[in-house]
């Protein structure tokens, strides 16, 4: 007696690319899109979805998480500082007191609750998936993504020749870490000048991440990371709360945009 | 810096002092501010006033962010700036004045600061306005051709920089070593506080109770700004001493907290007859 029941291929075949086409149909138009599924992304994905937006993360890579896996030096303890330990108690993750205002969790732990906290929130996702390009309407405002496969960008020229797709939304987020990937797109084409990252350090720099959470050209938000390489705010060390509040922010500017739309 | 009086007649002599509150309010006790420069001297009004973004029109608002965004140091090696302030940094800077952001983080131009404050508050001659901000404030050094942090810009007027009293005087030197050598082993996050409290009252910290001590040195350090032009002091106890390190800082406004023999005696002057010497 067999475990699994029976199935053909071709059966199997049409279930992913039938499912996977009515997904891409759904994304080809929605109201947010946001580049990168690091722990500020995801945040700001879960807490968008939670008030029903339409939400699609484009992922490069296969897997969700960024650097949210790992703390500092590759060890994989996450630190984060009070009042942040609020959004761990919401996504049910455990965490010990270090020392008073500051906790530790484990890497894996927080941040698979926090994919699986997105996914069931409703955010649609588009991983091993590489933003290309903006989608620009009147006036320049950001209005959509130009995204390929990650593996075509990999792969010489004289091999693939793969045009990527555009998907509209009413907003783009990026949440792509340091490289402000999208950001930087627009400094390409002369539209913003982004200074980097500032050349001091100070412990406030944390605050100054979430407090710059927000629009940084019409259509476009930035989120945690990006905010300090977009805005030039001080370089701070491997903590994650400003990327769990920066995305509740960057979500919160997103919505009440999206709310005065209506 | 070119204060503007309304009144020659009575341009010779401090009749007020205003001090603006910071934006965050994180500091306590700063309205203790108030009764400490009356003390120094009783004839001037004191008055302590909402922060400089309560004080600008809403018409003006969009032109003061602008100024405030474009007033950034994003290069310190660089006395001045030219960049074309960012739609986000004007959106901050005006989600910063309405109070719906905190400020913090940034490094502003003392200088081009006070311009801005300058037109917003339109200082007198017989009114010293002193400025209290949570923002990280520099101004460009010609010795050595790099913008510095700064816990006061004297002027008209003058700001404290608030979290420059941490962030600008420096902490002893073995902090700095011991804190690269545990960033590079990845444990700054988690033995911060422990390196802290292994240097204890050698320098201050965020939320440091002392630090209105201080607030309250510079600004009288401010008011003999406006009096005399001259506001520091060579001497390390004195309270008009412009500490560059930590340990001075504590030294000049909290372990002595007094003035020097000359400063002494020039108070004693100045308090029954604020008279202004320039």
């Amino acid at each position: 007696m067999p475990i699994f029941e029976k199935s053909s291929e071709s059966s199997v075949t049409r279930a992913i690319i039938s499912q996977f086409a009515k997904d891409m149909d759904g994304f080809a138009d929605t109201d947010v899109i946001i580049i990168g599924g690091g722990p500020s992304g995801l945040m700001a994905a879960r807490d968008l979805a939670l008030k029903k937006v339409r939400v699609l993360v484009v992922e490069r890579n296969n897997y969700l998480g960024g650097g949210f896996w790992i703390g500092g030096f590759l060890m994989n303890t996450i630190t984060i500082r009070a009042p942040a330990q609020k959004v761990l108690d919401e996504l049910g993750v455990k965490y010990k007191m270090y020392e008073k205002g500051l906790y530790m969790t484990p890497g894996p732990l927080a941040c698979s609750k926090l994919i699986s906290a997105a996914c069931e929130a409703g955010v649609s996702i588009l991983n091993m998936a590489s933003f290309d390009d903006v989608v620009l309407r009147e006036k320049n405002r950001v209005a959509g993504a130009v995204v390929n496969w990650t593996p075509v960008g990999a792969l010489p020229r004289n091999i693939t020749c793969v045009d990527p797709v555009a998907l509209e939304s009413k907003l783009i987020i990026d949440a792509t870490g340091h490289e402000a990937t999208v950001v930087r797109k627009l400094e390409e084409r002369g539209l913003i000048k982004v200074p980097g990252f500032g050349a001091m350090w100070v412990e406030k720099s944390e605050d100054a991440v979430v407090e710059h959470t927000g629009f940084c050209h019409p259509g476009l938000i930035v989120t945690g990371m990006a905010v300090s390489t977009t805005f030039g705010l001080p370089r701070m060390g491997p903590t994650f709360g400003s990327m769990l509040l920066s995305g509740r922010r960057g979500a919160d500017v997103a919505y009440k945009y999206l709310k005065g739309k209506k | 810096m070119s204060p503007t009086s309304t009144s020659r007649a009575r341009s010779k002599e401090l009749l007020a002092v205003e001090v603006l509150l910071p934006e965050n309010h994180e500091i306590k006790n700063l309205r203790s501010i108030k009764p400490f420069v009356s003390s120094l001297f009783p004839t001037v009004k004191v008055e302590m006033r909402p922060s400089i973004g309560e004080q600008v029109e809403d018409e003006q608002m969009e032109a003061v962010a602008s100024s405030l965004a474009s007033a950034r140091v994003k290069d310190p090696t660089r006395s001045e700036q030219d960049f074309e302030p960012m739609y986000g940094e004007l959106d901050y800077e005006r989600r910063v004045l309405e109070g719906e952001a905190r400020a913090g983080g940034i490094l502003y131009d003392g200088r081009i600061l006070e311009d801005i404050f300058s037109k917003i508050l339109r200082p007198k001659v017989d009114r010293a306005s002193i400025v209290l901000t949570d923002r990280l404030v520099s101004t460009f050094s010609r010795d050595d051709l790099r913008h510095h942090l700064r816990t006061i810009v004297c002027g008209f007027p003058s700001i404290v920089s608030l979290p420059g009293i941490v962030e600008a005087p420096a902490k002893p030197r073995e902090y700095y070593l011991i804190k690269q050598k545990l960033e590079l082993q990845g444990a700054g996050e988690l033995r911060i506080e422990q390196l802290k409290s292994s240097f204890k009252g050698r320098f201050l910290d965020y939320d440091d109770a002392r630090t209105i001590e201080v607030v309250k040195g510079l600004v009288f350090q401010a008011v003999m700004f406006h009096l005399t032009l001259e506001p520091f002091c060579e001497k390390r106890g004195c309270r008009l001493f412009n500490a560059h390190w930590q340990e001075d800082l504590i030294r000049s406004q909290i372990t002595s907290a007094k003035l020097c023999k000359d400063h002494t005696r020039q108070l004693k002057a100045l308090s029954s007859c604020p008279s202004i010497a320039w």
